[in-house]
């Protein structure tokens, strides 16, 4: 069997069998739904999740549509995804495979029907969280792209760009430790769950600093002040609703 | 050398798998499980160390699984996620290890079952392949078929029409029978092609299970014997008993004929005597 894969979502490319009753499943590109998709990425303590419950608030504000999604979260697959950390039996793939599970489940109930219905479609963390996550656990970089070839490609995919210091600094404020899979405790690279964090954080750090360019991420500076954050990430959405003739607004 | 479909996962060495891998494939009510309850105690009673595994068997995804196939609104590419997970947690904590002890690993169904029913759901070749590409190449994969119309009272009149099985989530058809034999007949044509790509060793299961079962024991059998010259105990002659793998080195060491056999020795010869009842050759796995 050859493997060649591609690298993420593509255009139309599906292989089927011509007999096949099921409509054929499509590789999702930018802007074929009239809805619109807005996703947050960051390592933990950038603050995107603060910044998409801002925009969550102002779009909704302005009638619009807005639905939100998060990282697994779905009620399909969450209780053995929690159930294999809670086992420590996850590896590497089996990490993988476990979320990109939640993930489909998600696209395929709310994130891509909603955007065909013309939401706007907030997500907390999106494939990069996985591309970054999985490939720090030693996953091929293709294989982990050719994974979620399913998924619909954003509008805008915010990345929340902060040194690690200050999200640690933000995260050990607020909490007593760090969890098993959270802190990367299963890469083995300290035993000191902190020492083990920081360094984990590293690894998807630097994976997310290489997915700037491979998938045009939106970077906004995490290090300014609220407020100066929401100011240019609602200016951005505003851009692309505007353009968007479709999405449903509430008259 | 064992081989993957292209991709390692990480920390899995294969280098060292001594085992053996043998696929039962086919589609829903061939007898599958049946002629693995047949192959176990044959397996074993010939001396050698069997795991048997087969989809929605994982510690981890199986139960998960089950609970998402009651609610029927488990979507198709979640679906072949879910199966993919279980999938690779039974290769990286049961079949990779079982193979690496020596183990004959039987597995009722393999990655083509999967294939064939993502491809009947429309899911895309390549993203599909890609997926199990970290899949072990297996020593051989026997594939039980039945046609379509063989295949209907067996299911029929044993335990009935069942929701997955009858494909009602991409195959909704007036009642379960229509959407059943549309179905099947779907999977049927992919396993037929995947079949010719990956080399099946098609087993007309219409024949009944006893014959069956003579066809599985001959095709094992060869998978054995043909490995006997490495790691498996040879026992042509029976007075010179070579044992390769107690060298470590996967090769015959020519041992000094004894005329007083070890305790060990005896016991092995008991075991092959058994194991050689019928048709005079014999195959032990030795680990």
């Amino acid at each position: 069997m050859e493997i060649t894969s591609g690298n993420g979502f593509g255009p139309y490319e599906v292989f089927l069998p011509a007999h096949s009753a099921a409509p054929k499943y499509q590789r999702h590109g930018d802007g074929e739904f009239p809805g619109r998709l807005f996703i947050v990425e960051g390592i933990d303590g950038s603050g995107k999740s603060t910044q998409l419950s801002l925009l969550h608030k102002w779009l909704e504000s302005k009638g619009y549509g807005v639905v939100f999604s998060e990282w697994n979260s779905s009620p399909l697959v969450k209780d053995t995804t929690k159930f294999g950390k809670k086992k420590k039996m996850l590896t590497a793939a089996t990490f993988s495979l476990i979320h990109a599970t939640d993930f489909a489940d998600r696209t395929e109930k709310s994130i891509l029907p909603l955007l065909k219905a013309g939401a706007v479609v907030l997500c907390d963390r999106y494939v990069y969280t996985a591309f970054a996550r999985d490939v720090a656990r030693g996953m091929d970089r293709e294989w982990v792209r050719e994974l979620y070839g399913f998924a619909v490609k954003p509008t805008v995919a915010f990345y929340f760009r902060v040194p690690l210091e200050t999200a640690i600094g933000r995260l050990l404020d607020g909490r007593d430790g760090f969890k098993y899979y959270e802190a990367g405790m299963d890469l083995e690279l300290s035993d000191d769950p902190e020492e083990s964090f920081r360094l984990f954080q590293g690894l998807i750090l630097k994976e997310y600093e290489d997915m700037i360019p491979e998938f045009d991420l939106t970077v906004i500076d995490a290090t300014l002040p609220i407020e100066v954050q929401q100011a240019q990430v609602r200016q951005i959405a505003k851009a692309h609703l505007d353009k968007a003739t479709n999405v449903r607004v509430q008259q | 050398m064992r081989q993957t479909y292209g991709k390692l996962l990480p920390g899995m060495r294969i280098s060292d798998l001594s085992g053996k891998l043998i696929v039962i494939e086919g589609t829903d009510g061939v007898g599958r499980s049946t002629q693995i309850n047949l192959l176990k105690p044959w397996l074993e009673e010939q001396g050698h160390a069997v795991l048997d595994t087969g989809m929605t068997r994982s510690p981890l995804a199986g139960e998960g699984i089950r609970r998402a196939k009651e609610g029927n609104n488990l979507g198709r590419v979640t679906q072949s996620l879910f199966y993919a997970t279980d999938f690779v947690d039974r290769l990286e904590n049961e079949i990779v290890p079982a193979l690496r002890s020596g183990f004959i690993v039987l597995t009722d169904r393999y990655v083509y079952s999967l294939m064939a029913r993502a491809f009947v759901r429309g899911m895309d070749s390549k993203w599909i392949r890609s997926i199990y590409s970290v899949a072990l190449k297996p020593d051989a994969i026997f594939y039980l078929r039945l046609n379509i119309d063989q295949l209907v009272p067996r299911v029929v009149f044993s335990r009935g029409f069942d929701y997955w099985e009858s494909g009602m989530d991409v195959y909704p058809g007036r009642d379960m029978y229509d959407s059943f034999c549309n179905y099947q007949t779907a999977l049927l044509a992919e396993f037929d092609r995947l079949s010719e790509e990956y080399k099946f060793e098609v087993i007309e299961a219409s024949a009944d299970a006893g014959q069956v079962f003579e066809h599985l024991k001959a095709g094992i059998f060869n998978i054995l014997e043909a490995d006997s010259s490495k790691e498996f105990i040879s026992t042509r002659d029976t007075k010179t008993l070579s044992i390769s793998a107690a060298t470590g080195k996967g090769k015959i060491a020519p041992e000094p004929q004894s005329t007083n056999p070890t305790e060990f020795e005896l016991v092995l010869r008991s075991i092959m005597a058994h194991a050689t009842n019928g048709n005079g050759k014999t195959a032990l796995h030795h680990k």
